[in-house]
């Protein structure tokens, strides 16, 4: 394919910091929008083929962070990112990484499935097409693999041609996370995938989520903290801290443990009062 | 800060009384089994015996209302904890009376047999000692206290040893030609009855000290230190508040 993949390259200088096994490593991490500082301090090391969630209330911050992991933040004018988010131990803020590379290989699904007004096969072979594969059948293969990788291959491969827009609500979903793994992403984003999504299509979702993790590294934002005990090996929980010198709030990282932890012995006190309810 | 699952909440502060409720009846029946049987009074051993039916029934009451609040409410962290701590001690309460009841039914196998002025002791020193246990269990529970918790261990060592000192009285007061082969096996299980209250009271306290630290307990005890029954009985303050 004809993109740089030479910027994402761990340096020599850099490669004794991470683990074979680590993803991605954040050093405190702050993110402002213009003044007001929407994150601070945030360290974590997400780690290969696993399921990483963030759970807190809203405005913690959790799908700020979630957008540093690939650099969605850069559409922002007023977002500036502060710390490093180091993948594979490169800084992927440097100024020699590409954005474009750094979205190929970290996919993101967002709230609202959202497919392009296109066939269903044109947009899993969108993404490929824009990476330079012109071969019909080497687009077929990827078509394939991809929806087949996102579980919905049997339920579409009749009507391929057809509309996007003419699927359910959790077809679109996975069509859009067939879409994601269309490029061979290492990572996948979710962000709260399956709040508009009916319970079936969310356990279809879940169950997804398992089969590909042996693939791939993910990483979702949920309201759902049942759907984080689901699914994830390791859970983030952000909230919010009043600022003293304005009424508007920072997100913090409160805790990050293994998600049995977190739901059944967490450490600290902020985040059994919200897991538990006991948190308004 | 503003509760948010009050109804949830009180449900479960709800489970959590009754079960300490049943847990005081059981602090109560025990040296009423005791009295049943140092005097051989068989209308008490019917009470108790109808009463551990009363507990029975208390005990599935709390038990389907934690299975009801796992179904609904899907709790977590130290709720999780607690539902789950009060699923296991309800098992250790129902047994515990089953345990008073059985004293009581040993009373009437032996009935009219008199017993050394020895065993009468011992009986006495282990009622009154499980009955102790079994109140710093529950007063742990009720205080969420980890500490009293881990002084039940050394309470039970304490039952245990005297239990070790009864058998030895069976033997002598058998061999003496006082006692009878029946009546001494029935006083032998009825040492092991309250053995077992002890062994069940420990059982709750670590499952306070799994609510309290999250903490579950592993059942491999180490060796306990020799404990001599002379010596005055372990406590942890608990039972005599109680």
């Amino acid at each position: 394919m004809p993109v740089d993949t030479d910027s994402l390259q761990p340096h020599d200088a850099s490669r004794e910091a991470h683990s074979d096994n680590e993803v991605f490593r954040l050093n405190d991490l702050d993110v402002h929008y213009g003044k007001f500082r929407a994150v601070r301090d945030v360290n974590m090391v997400l780690r290969k083929h696993e399921i990483t969630a963030f759970i807190g209330p809203s405005g913690c911050g959790k799908t700020t962070v979630l957008r540093c992991l690939n650099r969605m933040n850069d559409v922002i004018d007023s977002a500036k990112v502060g710390g490093q988010v180091l993948y594979h131990g490169v800084d992927l803020y440097g100024p020699e990484v590409s954005a474009t590379e750094v979205r190929r290989r970290i996919g993101m699904v967002f709230q609202r499935p959202n497919p392009f007004p296109k066939s269903i096969y044109d947009n899993v072979a969108f993404g490929p097409k824009v990476n330079g594969v012109r071969s019909k059948s080497e687009l077929d293969g990827i078509v394939e693999e991809s929806l087949k990788g996102a579980a919905l291959w049997d339920e579409v491969k009749t009507r391929l041609k057809s509309s996007a827009l003419g699927m359910s609500g959790g077809q679109q979903q996975r069509l859009c996370i067939a879409r994601a793994i269309a490029v061979q992403p290492e990572v996948i984003l979710m962000d709260e995938p399956c709040s508009a999504l009916d319970p079936i299509a969310t356990a279809r979702i879940e169950d997804l989520m398992q089969e590909i993790k042996d693939r791939y590294t993910i990483v979702i934002v949920t309201h759902n903290m049942q759907q984080a005990g689901r699914v994830s090996d390791r859970t983030g929980f952000f909230t919010t801290e009043v600022n003293p010198d304005s009424d508007r709030r920072t997100g913090t990282l409160v805790e990050f443990d293994r998600t049995p932890v977190i739901f059944s012995s967490p450490r600290d006190e902020r985040t059994e009062a919200y897991v538990t309810g006991r948190f308004g | 800060m503003d509760e948010l699952r009050k109804s949830f909440h009180h449900d479960l502060d709800k489970a959590r009384d009754d079960l300490a409720l049943l847990a005081a009846r059981v602090v109560e029946i025990i040296p009423r089994a005791t009295s049943v049987l140092l005097d051989g009074d068989l209308e008490g051993a019917d009470l108790v015996i109808r009463g551990d039916a009363e507990i029975d029934a208390h005990a599935v009451d709390v038990e389907e209302r934690c299975i009801q609040i796992l179904a609904l409410q899907a709790p977590v962290a130290s709720d999780l904890r607690q539902v789950v701590a009060l699923l296991k001690m309800i098992a250790e309460i129902e047994r515990s009376g089953d345990l008073a009841a059985n004293i009581c039914k040993a009373t009437r196998r032996i009935y009219g047999h008199e017993l050394d002025p020895k065993l009468r002791g011992i009986i006495g020193r282990m009622g009154e000692q499980a009955s102790s246990i079994y109140a710093a269990a529950i007063e742990a529970f009720r205080e969420n206290d980890a500490a009293k918790a881990a002084a039940v261990d050394d309470m039970d060592a304490y039952l245990d040893a005297l239990q070790k000192q009864f058998i030895a009285a069976i033997f002598e007061s058998q061999a003496a030609g006082h006692i009878d082969l029946q009546v001494a096996v029935q006083l032998a299980m009825v040492a092991r009855f309250y053995e077992r209250i002890g062994d069940h009271a420990v059982n709750m306290a670590e499952r306070v000290t799994y609510i309290v630290t999250g903490k579950v307990p592993d059942h491999k005890k180490p060796k306990r230190p020799q404990v001599n029954v002379d010596d005055p009985a372990p406590s942890t303050g608990a039972a005599e508040a109680t």
